[in-house]
């Protein structure tokens, strides 16, 4: 690796053009080496949930039927009516060709097409998603910097975001249904009616991210607070404030950007449990649904959509990191 | 076609339920209605106008309400379809959308008039043809597997003998037909060929009082008032349109937030109130609260008579001695669950037989005697009985988180604790997945299941008891004896009330005096709570589930 680095910098250093034409053709392999992982990730997801939703235990046929109508008629006109008697292989290859071609299959359970499930449910679940992740991230900022270097605030603060981040989401939730929308009827109690009712779900989901995240970056302002330059910066008058904002939050940010990954998972994740406590229509809601009555197309569709957004996000991420970063293009040729 | 189908997710819902009523308990709630001169205003004359919000439980399946088996979901779907029959609560038919009927001396032939005059709301007129071919299809397996199979197979031929006459052929006697007949929905036939047929929606058109506009899932359904109204059954407490013109039916499957909806103002009415939360409403003069015993079969656990120690009579006999049902009832539900004896719903006009009542349970000493003479005398292992050759005394229940609602996991818990502590009896309650439940239902592999069932009229009764082949469909005990089969189509090929219930009560004191092959715990219930300026709430009469909007409207 020192090798590479010290050669990177050489050629940087010797002829700038030759430099910025290999940083491109670095960035350009990497990328394309990271759309072809992406892909591989995604026909590996796939897979693994069809072989996963397969291998669960129960006959389709018997849950769709429910207890009172197992009659033997009625299993094999729906065995046959989902065509469930095909061989294992027959029915992957029949899955992975429809996806080829766009068709996600039909739900069992709400005789719809799956895509068509799923896209009338991802509004308002990414509507939930980003706005838990501004809650995160604002309440996150706003607290590493108001309490960073301060020795009581910090200490308060710190312990808020321990019980935060220790809190399971549908036990916040429920806290902020009693306390705020039965009590005191700031905020509708369910559905997706707009604004006002994204308030409580939107804190449930942020709130135990923004603890995680606002050690992260006070952990940070704090380091870089110490820095030598932020020392030059004062020197030259420039105020507390502007120097957090200015520089430290910007320092103590890099890592957070790594952890975007986590952040993703834990918003998907919280999602389900959020707009179940909340009834919210959502992806979440569909999700539960069609596992408790192993509607495996629509289980499948909602893996696929998960890995693909996870693919999709933790790719992005990886590129900007790679370009905004010089040092990466040299350093890990292999990203 | 009923299929008890809440929806929940385990172990949140469990948590959730727990931690609201705790909080409820514990008074953190305020009820803004709760006031004197609220509940001091009287019912008055009804009023036309407004909307009305309801919190419900249950989310369709599907809309369309020909293939939705889900109970809970009918109230909802009540709203904007009708059925050919009322049914009053002595469960005699009464005019709907079919004006009368008579049946042939051998029985096996029905002659059903029509109403004049009735519309769908996609403009299509109802008349014998359109309800030809809503038969037609419900017995076409393709569009509907459940009812292909279920109580409508009885029929041989159905038939349009003029614009407003129809003949249904029956292919042998078969005494619940009209019961059968009125609770089916029934929908115009171009709905038959509209791409969403079977997940339902507003392209699906009914003749009902209320017209569904849209629906969001997971969110709400919502109905406007159908201005051409003017064919109420004769059950209903009005003619003409509804008095509401609009309905919003939000889907809340949270009971806590239900009843925090309910107490907050955010919705008018809610059904499935929880036996802890029942007190929030009950006597409130802030609120109205009714609440109705389902029809059907009870809440039972079901012995497997075919496998495991439960195939011995005297181990079934025990299970039940060892038991204090009263008291775990009452515990369990803070005394708002009725404790049911028999394998009929005490709310059956005719057929629940009450000769069974307190003839078993609460003998531990007699539980005792019964398993040392089975044999179940080695030394306890953990506490549990074991028998010469070492096998501990255990009979699993397979309890299906789906069907798990109302507290009936805790219900089993605690039978579960007090059969070991009375008589050493290993009752292991295992909350499973629906895979794995109906693998060990298929497979024959379970100590007990449980179960409960709602339709009226002795089909339930042939569902749980008759052989599976021959329909059976939930012969959970798998009880094979012939005897059971020869009430049951006596019973079903005979239009004498008096005899059928002779037969069904036989068959009742056999199936829980003489073989034990089932313990039954509760009648299940559906509450209603409403705002008290809410008027019209009601139950449908004889089929005891929660009534449409039609009559309800909003006064002071």
């Amino acid at each position: 690796m020192s090798t590479v680095e010290a050669e990177g910098a050489a050629a940087a250093a010797a002829a700038p053009d030759e430099g910025r034409r290999r940083g491109r053709l670095a960035v350009a392999q990497a990328v394309a080496r990271r759309l072809i992982g992406a892909l591989l990730v995604l026909w590996a997801a796939a897979t693994a949930a069809f072989l996963a939703v397969y291998a669960a235990p129960g006959n389709t046929a018997y849950i769709l039927l429910g207890t009172s109508e197992r009659s033997p008629q009625a299993v094999a006109a729906v065995t046959a009516q989902w065509h469930l008697d095909r061989p294992l292989v027959t029915q992957y290859v029949d899955y992975v060709t429809g996806l080829l071609h766009g068709n996600f299959g039909t739900s069992y359970a709400l005789n719809a097409p799956v895509a068509q499930v799923i896209f009338s449910q991802l509004g308002p679940s990414l509507q939930l998603a980003l706005a838990g992740a501004v809650v995160a991230v604002g309440l996150a900022l706003l607290s590493s910097v108001a309490t960073a270097g301060r020795p009581w605030p910090s200490k308060i603060a710190n312990a808020v975001e321990v019980v935060l981040v220790s809190l399971p989401e549908f036990w916040v939730a429920i806290l902020l249904l009693f306390g705020i929308s039965f009590r005191l009827g700031w905020f509708p109690i369910a559905g997706a009616y707009g604004f006002p009712s994204l308030v409580l779900p939107a804190l449930a989901l942020g709130l135990g991210i923004c603890g995680m995240l606002s050690q992260l970056l006070r952990n940070g302002i704090e380091l870089s607070l110490e820095e030598p330059y932020s020392l030059t910066a004062r020197a030259r008058g420039v105020s507390d404030l502007s120097l957090r904002l200015r520089h430290s939050v910007r320092h103590a940010a890099l890592p957070v950007i790594h952890l975007t990954g986590y952040i993703v998972g834990g918003l998907l994740g919280g999602v389900v449990i959020v707009e179940q406590v909340f009834s919210r229509p959502g992806i979440g809601q569909t999700t539960l649904n069609a596992v408790n009555s192993k509607d495996l197309p629509v289980v499948l569709g909602v893996a696929l959509l998960g890995s693909f957004a996870y693919v999709v996000i933790s790719t992005i991420v990886d590129i900007l990191a790679f370009l905004i970063d010089p040092r990466l293009r040299f350093a890990n040729r292999r990203l | 076609m009923s299929v008890v189908r809440p929806r929940r997710t385990a172990a949140i819902a469990g948590a959730v339920a727990a931690l609201a009523g705790a909080l409820l308990l514990a008074g953190c709630v305020s009820s803004p209605g709760s006031t004197a001169s609220t509940a001091a205003a009287a019912a008055g004359k009804p009023v036309s106008g407004g909307s009305l919000t309801y919190g419900v439980e249950t989310e369709p399946a599907t809309l369309n309400p020909q293939l939705n088996g889900q109970d809970k979901a009918r109230v909802t779907l009540r709203n904007g379809y009708d059925n050919l029959f009322a049914v009053t609560d002595s469960g005699k038919v009464e005019a709907w959308l079919a004006s009368g009927y008579t049946v042939a001396a051998d029985e096996k032939t029905y002659t059903v008039t029509l109403r004049h005059g009735v519309t769908f709301w996609d403009g299509e007129a109802f008349n014998a043809a359109a309800v030809v071919k809503n038969i037609d299809e419900v017995l076409n397996p393709k569009y509907d597997a459940f009812g292909a199979a279920g109580p409508f197979s009885n029929v041989k031929s159905v038939t349009a003998a003029g614009d407003y006459t129809v003949v249904f052929t029956l292919k042998g006697v078969y005494s619940p037909f009209l019961i059968t007949l009125a609770n089916l929905p029934i929908i115009s036939p171009n709905s038959y060929s509209k791409a969403d047929v079977k997940a339902g929606g507003p392209d699906i058109a009914g003749t009902g009082p209320f017209i569904l506009q849209s629906y969001t899932r997971g969110q709400d359904l919502v109905f406007v008032k159908n201005p051409k109204y003017n064919w109420a059954p004769a059950t209903a407490q009005h003619t003409g349109p509804a008095y509401l013109d609009k309905v919003t039916v939000r889907f809340l499957p949270e009971a806590s937030v239900r009843v925090g909806a309910l107490q907050s103002g955010q919705v008018n009415v809610i059904e499935g109130v929880p036996g802890t939360s029942a007190a929030l409403f009950k006597n409130n003069p802030g609120y109205r609260y009714i609440s109705a015993l389902n029809t059907g079969t009870p809440y039972s656990l079901y012995f497997n008579t075919k496998f495991g120690p439960s195939a011995d009579i005297r181990v079934r006999e025990a299970v039940r001695d060892a038991v204090d049902l009263n008291a775990i009832i009452n515990s369990v539900y803070a005394g708002q669950r009725t404790r049911a004896w028999s394998a009929v719903s005490p709310e059956d006009p005719y057929f629940f037989d009450k000769a069974v009542v307190n003839t078993y349970g609460a003998n531990p000493a007699a539980a005792n005697k019964l398993l040392d003479a089975a044999g179940w005398t080695g030394p306890r292992e953990n506490g549990y009985r074991t028998n010469s050759h070492g096998q501990v005394l255990k009979i699993v229940e397979y309890q299906d988180t789906n069907y798990v609602r109302d507290s009936r996991d805790v219900l089993l818990q605690a039978i579960q604790a007090q059969v070991k502590q009375t008589a050493g009896i290993d009752f292991d309650v295992q909350e499973v997945d629906d895979g794995t439940a109906s693998t060990h239902l298929a497979n024959g592999t379970y100590g007990t299941f449980d179960n409960s069932n709602t339709d009226p009229d002795g089909v339930d009764i042939a569902y749980h008891w008759l052989p599976a082949a021959a329909g059976g469909f939930i012969n959970l005990a798998q009880a094979s004896d012939p005897q059971l089969g020869k009430w049951i189509a006596a019973a079903q090929s005979t239009s004498d009330i008096a005899a059928r219930a002779a037969d069904y009560d036989a068959l009742q004191q056999y199936v829980i005096d003489t073989k034990a092959y089932s313990l039954p715990l509760y009648e299940p219930a559906d509450q209603i709570a409403a705002a008290s300026d809410v008027h019209g709430l009601s139950f449908r009469t004889y089929f005891q589930i929660p009534e449409s909007e039609y009559d309800v409207w909003i006064g002071k």
